[in-house]
């Protein structure tokens, strides 16, 4: 059941599109992330959801009905902000039970729920303090608790852990992430640290200048993603031309094979990736889909030993173990497991790095 | 940026860069309060009066003019006050969208701040003395005939003139502080009362009234304090007889009598101690805001 | 995300709700904007006016004839307008230069540390400005007599002083509080000395806060009446005091011509500091005092 549909939502600033077409289906339950660099789209987008930004065309629905009509305290959709604006003059009880207090739910139940609330986000016994007494995280969980007590529609939030410090963005983490499981509130949540997308949502959004790059599963993005930009994004810029016939794609410094899941682009010329951390040294030449390679620098890393090569006209990362002793000027081979190679949608001739080879 | 406690050798710098301002303060007004308040009592060596005496503020406070003086001065600011805020914050609420000339209208709406009150009183007798610009107009538009016929609103019973006078000046000090909220944390906070499900009534109520009265309320003692101790305007527009409380101790300190002089002390530090107690309320309220 | 976006689309969505709602916004929107600009600009043109007429007399609501002979007189020998305006000026003048020396330091202290007593400075700070100044300057007066500080410059400006420092160590405490230590120690540790850092670093970080300030103060001196009026005591003589017999009666032309005088430097501050004004300002809202 789709509980948000985001049909060619768009908005525009003046001449300036910042949202372009965005086409998403949400199902009820769903944990969202809108991921993707600072000016992307992605809290243009929330705020159209909430509808303190109205569409420039496009349309929004909640369960099936358009809501882009209805104003934002009638819709249902609650955010939560990134500076907590919890109110100053109220205690913690009062700013939780706020939306109920303007629902007009009767007293005796807002203490109630107020109180379940204040449970789940462990602030039991807070409710008298008042927002000044509390921590960072005590006033983000409460801003949390305030959102959910309403039982939104769907529940939104605006980079709500960057306030944070490392410690506490964890933890409050796998709190967002447990309660909204609990209560099964379709949420979207908006961010620009790939990690953070990862670790939360059931799906990410993936936002470049207001487009659509990505929709899927964490595991895409980094085994099939779909453009250079996409795995650029999530820390990957191991990008190789080659000429593909059938599952063979032909590079300047070896030929690889690749599976059949990868994209068909038919035979011609391709740019295929591999992750970083998925590649191997290898002994030689005749193993397969090994490439040659020469070392530009190693660095140790701890967990790993950080190489970086040059591969024809391109450079790799490859993350190799920790006692790995090559060094600057080595050469060395370069597998690349079959099931790790993906091809990128990306036109060779606009991707810049061309690989002569003969094709005889 | 706060930077914590020197240690015991810099300890000294704090108190040096503190000790000037403090100095004049405290010799300089401190040091007149109390000299007031001993003459007050009756201490003024210069004309060889040594005994300390409460015959002075007995005088006063059982004053028929004294109690009549206080009672206009307490009107007045109370009046003045409560007219500006509700006009203050009429216009904060106007001001704070943005529409076409919005901006230059907020800039006009500021020019009252630095132009002296006495500015101010010299415009309102222009304008509103029986032979003054107003007058004339309604003798324009053939609603009276002579200068007899306009109301008189300077030197007047109610004190519309000092009122007026005051107003003017007060309306924009309001407005700017309440502004200030609704322009620069309201629009965040109405946005997210929107989205917990209250409408315009209920953010108005619960948010922005909320939001605002903190600093209505700071704002309101000093416009209070300062329209009660106000010597000049009263003077220029206040009637004859009964003064206002500033004006009556001056005229009594004026006054080549012997026995004057602690008498106007007196009134002044009845005056004083009055703005005292708003003082005491002000920090009290500074506290409770902030913490 | 600019608010007047927002703004357009908030009342994008507010569209379609019945259009009386806005027509009412409206409606006392323009209303207001009338009167503040009437209520503004009136009584200023009408001085400005005055002050130029020669006979305008009841009932005629635009001056019979005009003429410079209001600022003739003004400026002429048998005023003491330009001696009370030389005053006004070296005495205010005087009164923003030590309110500067006395209240920097002070400001600073209360903008960058936390120390023991702080609350104690504050309270101190902040009697002045509730506690009229009127009552303490007549308590002072003997003192001042005997001092024989009365009738003199110095006399004046210390009374003057009084009102002034709090308000300027308020101003300045705040641009102190916005103001990172750590400019100052990147330059001492590149090598410069307290007079360096203070003319490269500091001076240059707060000197807008500063003209602010100082203006303030200005305004504040220039403005004051009854504190010169005692201890002035006729000798010296400032605009306001020269100024405030026309406005009882008398000259209403030179009543005017010197309140223009007299408002001057408050038009010369607007026009110096209009750039952080269209949108509510706190600092400036400290000018209400004047």
């Amino acid at each position: 059941m789709t509980a948000v549909s985001i049909q060619r939502l768009s908005r525009a600033f003046g001449n300036e599109w910042a949202v372009q077409e965005l086409d998403l289906e949400i199902a009820s339950g769903e944990m969202i992330a809108l991921l993707g660099p600072s000016g992307c789209g992605k809290t243009t987008t929330l705020r159209m959801i909430t509808g303190l930004l109205r569409p420039t065309s496009g349309d929004l629905l909640f369960d099936g009905m358009s809501v882009v009509d209805i104003p934002t305290e009638r819709r249902g959709a609650a955010l939560i902000f990134q500076e907590h604006l919890l109110f100053p003059t109220m205690t913690v009880a009062q700013n939780v039970g706020f939306g109920l207090k303007m629902a007009g739910v009767n007293k005796a139940e807002i203490l109630s729920r107020v109180n379940e609330m204040l449970d789940r986000v462990e602030l039991s016994g807070f409710g008298n303090r008042k927002a000044h007494e509390l921590s960072g995280g005590q006033r983000q969980r409460v801003a949390l608790a305030r959102g959910l007590v309403t039982r939104p529609k769907v529940l939104l939030l605006d980079e709500p852990l960057a306030n944070l410090d490392a410690n506490l963005r964890i933890t409050m983490r796998q709190l967002i992430r447990s309660i909204q499981r609990e209560l099964g509130t379709t949420a979207i949540f908006v961010t620009h640290d790939q990690e953070e997308a990862v670790m939360l949502a059931d799906r990410i959004v993936l936002m470049f200048d207001g487009k659509l790059q990505q929709v899927g599963q964490p595991d895409e993005f980094y085994r099939h993603p779909r453009t250079a930009g996409v795995a650029k994004f999530f820390r990957s810029q191991n990008f190789l031309s080659g000429q593909r016939r059938g599952n063979i794609v032909a590079t300047g410094a070896g030929d690889l094979v690749v599976s059949d899941g990868v994209i068909d682009t038919g035979d011609g010329p391709v740019v295929i990736t591999a992750r970083p951390e998925t590649l191997r040294l290898s002994s030689g030449l005749n193993e397969q889909n090994s490439l040659a390679a020469t070392v530009i620098t190693s660095i140790y890393m701890g967990t790993h030993t950080q190489l970086i090569v040059q591969l024809e006209d391109a450079t790799w990362h490859v993350q190799a173990p920790p006692s790995t002793t090559v060094k600057e000027g080595d050469q060395i081979f370069v597998e690349l497991p079959t099931s790790e190679i993906w091809i990128i949608e990306d036109e060779p001739e606009s991707f810049g790095v061309t690989s002569v080879v003969n094709d005889e | 940026m706060k930077i914590d406690r020197y240690s015991l050798k810099e300890g000294l710098k704090i108190p040096l860069m503190v000790f000037p301002s403090m100095a004049v303060i405290v010799l300089l007004f401190g040091g007149g309060l109390v000299f007031g308040l001993l003459q007050s009592l009756g201490y003024l060596p210069v004309a060889g009066l040594t005994d300390f005496t409460f015959s002075h503020y007995v005088n006063v406070l059982t004053d028929p003019t004294f109690l009549r003086s206080l009672w206009v001065t307490f009107r007045i600011a109370f009046i003045v006050t409560l007219l500006s805020t509700v006009i203050a914050v009429g216009m904060a609420f106007i001001l704070r969208e943005q529409f076409p000339g919005s901006r230059i209208t907020t800039f006009v709406f500021q020019i009252p701040l630095p132009v002296p009150h006495l500015v101010a009183a010299s415009a309102v007798i222009l304008l509103f003395a029986q032979s003054g610009l107003i007058s004339r107009v309604a003798v324009a538009l053939g609603f009276i005939d002579a200068p007899s016929g306009f109301p008189v609103l300077i030197n007047d019973k109610l004190g519309v003139g000092i009122t007026l006078s005051f107003v003017w000046k007060e309306v924009p000090f309001i407005g700017l502080v309440v502004l200030a909220v609704l322009q620069s944390v309201g629009p965040k906070y109405e946005e997210l009362a929107r989205t917990l499900g209250a409408n315009k009534r209920q953010r108005l109520q619960y948010v922005l009234l909320p939001l605002i009265m903190p600093g209505l309320l700071s704002t309101w003692i000093i416009v209070f304090a300062f329209t009660f101790a106000n010597f000049e305007i009263p003077l220029l527009l206040g009637q004859t007889f009964p003064q206002t409380l500033p004006v009556q101790a001056f005229q009594e300190f004026q006054k080549p009598e012997l026995t004057s002089r602690p008498i106007g002390m007196a009134i002044a530090t009845v005056i004083a101690a009055i703005t005292i107690v708003l003082l005491v309320a002000y920090r009290r309220l500074a506290r409770y805001s902030r913490a | 995300m600019s608010s007047r976006r927002d703004q357009q689309s908030l009342e994008q969505t507010g569209k379609g709700r019945g259009l009386s709602k806005g027509h009412q916004l409206n409606w006392a929107r323009w209303v207001t904007v009338g009167v503040i600009w009437i209520v503004v600009v009136l009584p200023l043109t009408a001085l400005f006016l005055r002050s130029f007429a020669f006979r305008w007399l009841f009932p005629d609501i635009l001056p019979g004839q005009w003429g410079l002979r209001a600022w003739d007189y003004t400026f002429g020998e048998s005023s003491r307008v330009v001696e009370a305006l030389l005053n006004s000026v070296g005495v205010a003048l005087l009164v923003t230069m030590l309110a500067m020396i006395v209240g920097l330091p002070t400001a600073r202290a209360l903008g960058m540390h936390d120390f023991r007593g702080k609350k104690v400075v504050e309270w101190i700070l902040l009697t002045p400005i509730i506690v009229p100044v009127l009552v303490a300057v007549m308590g002072i007066h003997i003192v001042f007599i005997k001092l024989r500080l009365t009738g003199t410059i110095w006399g004046v400006a210390l009374v003057h002083l009084i009102p002034a420092t709090p308000y300027f160590v308020l101003v300045m405490s705040s641009v102190f509080a916005n103001y990172s230590p750590a400019l100052e120690e990147t330059a001492r540790s590149l090598g410069a000395n307290k007079f360096r850092v203070f003319r490269y670093v500091t001076f240059p970080a707060i000197s807008s806060g500063l003209l602010v300030a100082s203006l303030f103060t200005f305004l504040i001196s220039w403005s004051q009446y009854v504190t010169t009026l005692l201890i002035g005591s006729g000798t010296f003589v400032t605009l306001p005091l020269v100024l405030f017999p026309f406005l009882g009666g008398g000259n209403a032309a030179v009543g005017s011509a010197i309140t223009l005088i007299f408002v001057a430097p408050a038009i010369l501050v607007l026009i110096l500091t209009s750039r952080s004004l269209g949108r509510g300002s706190t600092v400036m809202g400290g000018f209400g005092k004047i």
